[in-house]
């Protein structure tokens, strides 16, 4: 998944910038991992979105699409879009029965999404606050390894078919209570919960907002630092280097968004 | 089942398939592998082998290709593992594993490792809605 993210961001990084300088060293290739994005939801969902986008339409892949509130501002290209299919399970368990039911189909996709795996897993929709409770650690175990999975099933029959859309891969956004600016009951047990998710995710995106002057130097709206951490570079080297990649993502008041390696 | 194992768990896997490939009677664990077993995996060492000498795992395959991994635990209960990663619903794996990170892995998941490499897990075949359901956790044959 950190392969279509850094595909993401080079098609979206500016064009006067350095895909222009003959110098610029291009991003080292991004393994195929299953990875979490953690950040502010506003903006971890339009990365979701834009990598499901990414995917149907760079790479050809089918796409899964799962989130628990119903996307309101969907452009019509998307709904339209016959690789993206667009799911809205209201609770963990609609959720499970989802994922699970994927190999049931006879054209799978190559990629699965979930959009905030922390509103499934706190049991309860939209507006609720009651935070993270100690009990929720099988239950996150359960979805991602579910997720972790489905996602090595699909890619064997993907492979077999020789499908040029193997493997199949998970992406899921995560916001912890702190990101949320809530008050956990139990503020150790968010901590818990991504500890869980990390077993199963190799790889994590981090959003994180600037709020230096960064943004107005750029005359941008807002400024954002995305970290890409954690999977091998190679996949096949038990001790090659793990991915570590910094970008810098401005967006401008007509919504556009502009991608820089750092 | 590929793993999240150290290479020692890894290795003592294969030696241990590898004695039951080459014998064509059913013997007991060489006491050399046995204390490995221990060493690596502690008390829940015992715990698997019982399981797996009561012919506890199942191995779960639909129409689709798509398998699963059902135990018997010592209670009775029946606990659905998975074949790329570790996870299992018992409250061991919940506690030792997820929150004190204090074990790689449950007696379940163990019994699961140790019959595959032992050639005695079950089989049986499920539909691919019920298999969907014993993923899910929502059900099971």
């Amino acid at each position: 998944m950190t392969d279509i993210l850094t595909l993401v961001f080079r098609t979206l990084s500016s064009q006067t910038g350095q895909n222009k300088d003959p110098s610029a060293v291009p991003p080292p290739p991004a393994p195929r991992s299953n990875t979490l994005v953690v950040g502010e939801h506003r903006l971890s969902r339009s990365v979701l979105l834009l990598a499901a986008v990414t995917a149907a339409s760079e790479l050809g892949v089918r796409v899964a699409f799962f989130a628990q509130t119903q996307i309101q501002s969907l452009p019509e290209c998307l709904q339209r879009c016959s690789k993206i299919t667009f799911s809205y399970p209201r609770t963990l368990e609609e959720l499970l029965q989802q994922v699970a039911s994927l190999h049931e189909f006879p054209c799978p996709p190559s990629l699965i999404i979930i959009d905030r795996l922390d509103g499934f897993l706190r049991g309860a929709v939209a507006s609720s606050h009651v935070g993270f409770h100690s009990g929720d650690e099988s239950r996150a175990a359960h979805l991602a390894a579910l997720l972790c999975d489905t996602a090595a099933f699909l890619t064997e029959i993907l492979e077999k078919r020789g499908s040029s859309s193997a493997p199949c891969r998970a992406i899921a956004s995560f916001l912890s209570d702190a990101d949320s600016g809530q008050e956990s009951r139990d503020p150790s047990a968010t901590d818990s919960i991504l500890d869980v998710l990390d077993r199963y995710f190799q790889a994590r995106c981090t959003l994180d907002q600037d709020r230096s002057y960064e943004a107005a130097a750029a005359a941008a709206q807002e400024a954002w630092h995305v970290y890409l951490s954690g999977a091998k570079i190679l996949d096949d080297l038990e001790d090659g280097p793990t991915l570590a990649q910094e970008w810098k993502l401005f967006i401008f008041p007509e919504g556009l968004m502009e991608f820089k390696l750092v | 089942m590929r793993t999240f194992l150290p290479a020692v768990a890894e290795q003592l896997f294969r030696d241990i398939q590898k004695i039951y490939e080459e014998t064509t009677q059913t013997l007991t664990l060489p006491s050399s592998r046995l204390r490995r077993l221990k060493f690596v995996f502690g008390t829940c060492a015992l715990q698997a082998l019982d399981l797996v000498d009561q012919r506890s795992v199942t191995c779960l395959s639909s129409p689709s290709g798509r398998k699963a991994f059902q135990v018997i635990g010592g209670s009775g209960r029946l606990y659905t593992c998975f074949l790329s990663c570790h996870y299992c619903p018992c409250p061991a794996f919940t506690y030792t594993v997820l929150r004190r990170n204090q074990g790689l892995l449950c007696k379940h998941i163990l019994a699961v490792y140790l019959c595959q490499a032992m050639a005695v897990t079950q089989q049986e075949s499920v539909s691919d809605q019920q298999m969907s359901a014993v993923l899910s956790g929502t059900g099971g044959p």
